[in-house]
């Protein structure tokens, strides 16, 4: 309160208008028994002879001058105006009946000029802090640390090593996604969850399991190594695992710029235009980060990069992370759940050909592989996957009403 | 009875009205009289502990108990929530509570069709929001009362699309939401500030509204809930009305509105750092909202002139105002009003929480001046810091103290005194409030803002002569019963102060009227008197009709018949509910509340 500062110096007022109305009114309102005489009223007129008030109300508007310039409405300035211990008997000495009368009065001259200055919202963009930006790093080195160990490792230890390897990767994962900008409210998660986990297996072992199985196998279980009956893609894997910190930096990046442009943007329809580059810029920096991350971890492991799979199904979880970050849930779990079925769907059928009197049921997906190779199963299916969420973000994470602060001040 | 909130947001209580015999109210506490059942509204107060004018609501509900009441509770804040109720009495039936405060989505999508309707109604609400003072103050009544009603059509639309499609917080805060908003600013006519909203005030905005107008998606307005009360009491205007407003809309439910403070003014107030064109348009919805309550409610209460004044300004109409003011608790102060002698002739008393609306610095010059003509007087300053700027203002005076007073003693040998002292009650001195008045000869207020003054109303309850400034609901509340002078004046002031001091009879006079006024005004039990008399009125004056329908869907006749209004249960409940962890008694057998009780009553 603005105002109270001056409430310490009693009688001392600093504006002539107030000494000036003050001397109108008798001291004290007696209500019982004899007056007790004005003993003001002699300096009081010797003040109204040495400044005479021309606009009374021109001196109230001075002192309440930010409450006038501020006011949306009458109201506002009358309910400042009590605040500050205007009351109606107040308003009579500027010839007013009320409170509200002198009110409409100030707010009706109150000078506005057609242009209002430029207000300078600062943008509250969410500030990069340490802890999500760290741990959006664990889970690529746990991956790559696990991997590391799998292919040192011989019998039994290896199943350990990657049992425990799954198990601490998705619970830094899951850690390291709980906060930062790819938050996602905990009721949202569960469905999408596990969809997206069938998803990642099948980019470990499908492709394998789907070579191996169109030559009439498996024959044994997968034992790690990327040359053996079911290999393992352990390269996809670890370059996806490393790429939580370029998705989370990416989706910071987003926001916070979606978020500044929405305190400048003046319309919706601008704001839409504006933002729909931005999400298509931040979509490709992160397919550009993920390739280079899928072509360095081929390398390290001496793998050939299985680079189509990886990045069509990197997209998709990016998309369908980000929506659910801005409080699209429903889109993201149908798509995913669509996509780990279509996959579970042309495995399936590849056996399900092996019954007598089936052998059409795997011809789409025979056809499929012959022409472009296993890969090409999880590449058409995470495309499309991630083709319908890049359409529908498009129009769904461009509107304003997606990157609304939940702690709106009022 | 189990009192900690449930994290679930619709909580039924159902206590018994079965007692054992020895704690049975007796049913009738007056000749004649109906049962009412009143649905209580308040958002942040009652039942919450740390709720505002939850004293008042208890009060009422505990001295109405041969009414019952449903108490339907909005509360403000996760804390408060955590921070549980007040101990209910039995006339407490039910308590349901819904939080304003937290952004849980409720996952109600919507179809097509509703969705357009949504986006027609909350496109009417939006532009009834921006209507422009051209739409607003023309040349007749006529716009205003058409942008009235543009802003009611379009709010009970909204509610009764919440009730069909089971609640609309998702949509409110949809992209169809800021879109109608943005299309209403950008209208021709519409306010010239709404005009330059951004972006960002328009998010604003629709969040903002989509927590007021949370009420609309509660399932409140069943016929077993605010449906079946027969008149609903908002404790506040704003928000905590909106369900009464609802109430009254799908089932004709009387709505009698009680503002202490005028919540449209304490948003004026509270809303100071937003930008423009949000504060234009929320004001205008809380403008909006307060002329549509005052306008449907049967009878609305202000508690002070001031209250009064801001409703007529809103649009209501005098006919329905009846100012009750507040209760306070008189027996408190019975000993010290009824010995006026005890008072210490020389000694004035402040009494007040300390903060620089006080304007205590004006006392203490004034002071200096009554001890220019009376040497031998006193002032005692009791009361404790409000906040952070409470304590650097009461460090402030005790300094200034200090420095206008040097302390002094009886004589050469004595130890020396300040004539000014600040003190708290609860020392050793001042065990109770009624001490601190009972110490002083007059009693003085010399804030330069002030609401409703409550110690004042002290100060004359105790039957001390008092000199205040003119400041509220000061001259209001005093009437003839106490010197009035302006405020910053500490001249003035010591006039008073003065003339008070050297006549003790005129002191006494005073003293005694103001106490007969404050006995007359402001007790507790007028309080309740006037509520309990104001409930039977609208009961009397616009019951609501309800039809009872059978099976079949005809109306079943005399389905609700006289007796549903005599005090007191005639017949025995039909089924036993019982609170959960209840006490043990309302485990027994039902006891009836037998008609000889009644009769005797009568008698």
């Amino acid at each position: 309160m603005s105002g109270l500062g001056g409430l310490d110096r009693p009688g001392t007022s600093t504006s002539p208008g107030a000494r000036d109305a003050r001397s109108n009114e008798s001291l004290v309102t007696e209500t019982d028994g004899p007056d007790p005489g004005e003993p003001g009223s002699a300096p009081a007129t010797e003040r109204r002879a040495r400044r005479p008030a021309v606009d009374p109300v021109k001196t109230l508007m001075h002192r309440h001058r930010e409450l006038c310039e501020r006011a949306v409405d009458p109201l506002e300035i009358a309910a400042g105006l009590e605040a500050h211990g205007v009351t109606d008997r107040t308003a009579a000495r500027f010839r007013h009946r009320d409170v509200f009368s002198l009110a409409e009065e100030m707010y009706a001259r109150v000078p506005r000029d057609g242009d209002a200055p430029a207000r300078t919202t600062p943008p509250s963009a969410p500030r990069v802090r340490a802890d999500w930006a760290v741990l959006a790093l664990l889970p690529g080195t746990l991956c790559a640390a696990a991997v590391t160990a799998l292919r040192h490792a011989e019998g039994q230890a290896r199943l350990i090593i990657a049992v425990v390897g799954v198990l601490a990767v998705a619970v830094v994962l899951r850690v390291a996604l709980s906060r930062g900008p790819l938050r996602v409210a905990d009721r949202a998660q569960r469905p999408t969850a596990a969809w997206t986990c069938g998803l990642i297996a099948y980019a470990a072992l499908g492709d394998g399991l789907l070579r191996a199985a169109l030559a009439d196998g498996p024959d044994a279980l997968p034992t790690g190594s990327p040359d053996g009956a079911w290999p393992l893609a352990a390269a996809g894997v670890l370059a996806l695992a490393l790429s939580c910190a370029p998705a989370a930096w990416c989706a910071h990046l987003f926001t916070a710029r979606a978020r500044r442009r929405l305190a400048a943007s003046r319309g919706l329809e601008e704001y839409a235009t504006s933002v729909q580059p931005l999400l298509l810029g931040t979509f490709a920096l992160f397919l550009a980060s993920l390739a280079a991350l899928t072509a360095l971890s081929g390398a390290a492991l001496d793998e050939t990069a299985a680079h189509p799979q990886v990045l069509t199904l990197g997209a998709l979880l990016l998309l369908a992370r980000l929506l659910g970050a801005h409080g699209f849930t429903h889109a993201p779990a149908a798509v995913l759940g669509a996509a780990a079925t279509a996959e579970a769907v042309a495995l399936a059928s590849v056996f399900a050909a092996r019954l007598p009197g089936c052998g059409f049921l795997a011809t789409p997906v025979e056809a499929l592989v012959t022409a472009w190779g296993p890969g090409a199963v999880p590449t058409l299916v995470c495309g499309t996957g991630a083709l319908t969420l890049l359409i529908h973000s498009s129009r769904t994470l461009t509107r304003a009403s997606a990157h609304a602060t939940p702690d709106a001040p009022c | 009875m189990d009192n900690r909130p449930s994290r679930h947001p619709l909580v039924r209580i159902r206590s018994s009205r079965c007692e054992s015999s020895g704690q049975r109210r007796l049913p009738l506490r007056e000749i004649g009289g109906a049962l009412v059942r009143i649905g209580l509204l308040t958002e942040g107060g009652y039942p919450y502990v740390s709720g505002d004018a939850r004293l008042w609501c208890d009060r009422l509900v505990r001295g109405l108990g041969q009414h019952e009441f449903d108490v339907y509770a909005l509360s403000r804040s996760e804390r408060q929530e955590y921070e549980g109720w007040v101990s209910l009495p039995p006339q407490v039936r039910r308590v349901r509570t819904a939080p304003l405060w937290s952004a849980e989505d409720d996952g109600v999508v919507l179809g097509r069709s509703a969705r357009r309707r949504f986006s027609e109604r909350y496109g009417a609400l939006a532009s009834a929001l921006c209507a422009g003072p051209d739409a607003q103050d023309g040349v007749s009544e006529g716009p205003s009362d058409d942008v009235a009603d543009r802003f009611g059509n379009a709010l009970y639309g909204l509610a009764e699309l919440a009730r069909d499609e089971g609640g609309l917080s998702g949509a409110l805060r949809s992209e169809t939401a800021v879109r109608a908003l943005e299309r209403a600013c950008r209208a021709p006519g519409a306010l010239r500030t709404a005009r330059e909203a951004r972006v960002p005030d328009l998010l604003t905005v629709a969040a903002h509204l989509e927590r007021v107008l949370r009420p609309l998606s509660l399932d409140w307005y069943e016929d077993v809930g605010l449906g079946s009360v027969d008149l609903c009491h908002a404790a506040s205007g704003g928000p905590a009305a909106l369900p009464g407003l609802l109430a009254r809309h799908f089932s004709g439910v009387p709505l009698l509105v009680t503002e202490y403070s005028v919540r449209l003014r304490s948003h004026y107030l509270a809303t100071t750092d937003a930008p423009p064109p949000v504060r234009a348009l929320l004001a205008a919805f809380h403008g909006r909202l307060a002329a549509e309550i005052y306008g449907r409610a049967e009878i609305v209460t202000p508690g002070n002139a001031h209250a009064r004044r801001w409703q007529e300004h809103c649009g209501a109409d005098r006919a329905k105002l009846r100012t009750v003011y507040p209760g306070m608790d008189a027996s408190r102060f019975a000993e010290v009003g009824e010995a006026p002698e005890r008072a210490d002739p020389g000694t004035l008393v402040w009494v007040g929480r300390v903060e620089p609306a006080k304007d205590l610095v004006s006392l203490l010059h004034a002071f200096a001046e009554i001890r220019k003509e009376e040497p031998k007087t006193r002032l005692r300053i009791v009361g404790a810091p409000a906040g952070s700027e409470g304590a650097a203002y009461l460090g402030h005076c005790k300094a200034l103290a200090a420095q206008l007073f040097p302390d002094e003693a009886d004589g050469l040998h004595a130890v020396g005194d300040n004539p000014v002292s600040f003190e708290e009650i609860g020392g050793p001195e001042l065990p109770s409030l009624a001490d601190a008045y009972a110490a002083g000869a007059v009693a003085v207020l010399s804030s330069v803002v002030e609401g409703f003054p409550i110690s004042l109303v002290e100060a004359m309850f105790c039957g001390r002569a008092t000199v205040s400034t003119d400041v509220g609901a000061v001259v209001e509340v005093i009437g003839g019963t106490g010197l009035v002078v302006p405020p910053r004046n500490p001249r003035a002031l010591a006039e008073a102060c003065v003339a008070l001091l050297r006549d003790p009879e005129r002191r006494e006079r005073l003293g005694a009227a103001a106490r007969a006024r404050a006995l007359e005004l402001f007790t507790v039990e007028q309080n309740i008197a006037a509520f309990h008399g104001i409930y039977l009125e609208i009961v009397a004056r616009c019951p609501v009709r309800r039809v009872l329908l059978d099976e079949t869907g005809e109306p079943l006749p005399f389905a609700v018949p006289a007796e549903a209004h005599v005090p007191g249960r005639w017949t025995g409940p039909a089924t036993r509910l019982v609170a959960r962890g209840g006490p043990g008694w309302a485990a027994g057998p039902p006891v009836r509340a037998t008609p000889r009780v009644a009769a005797e009553g009568a008698r």
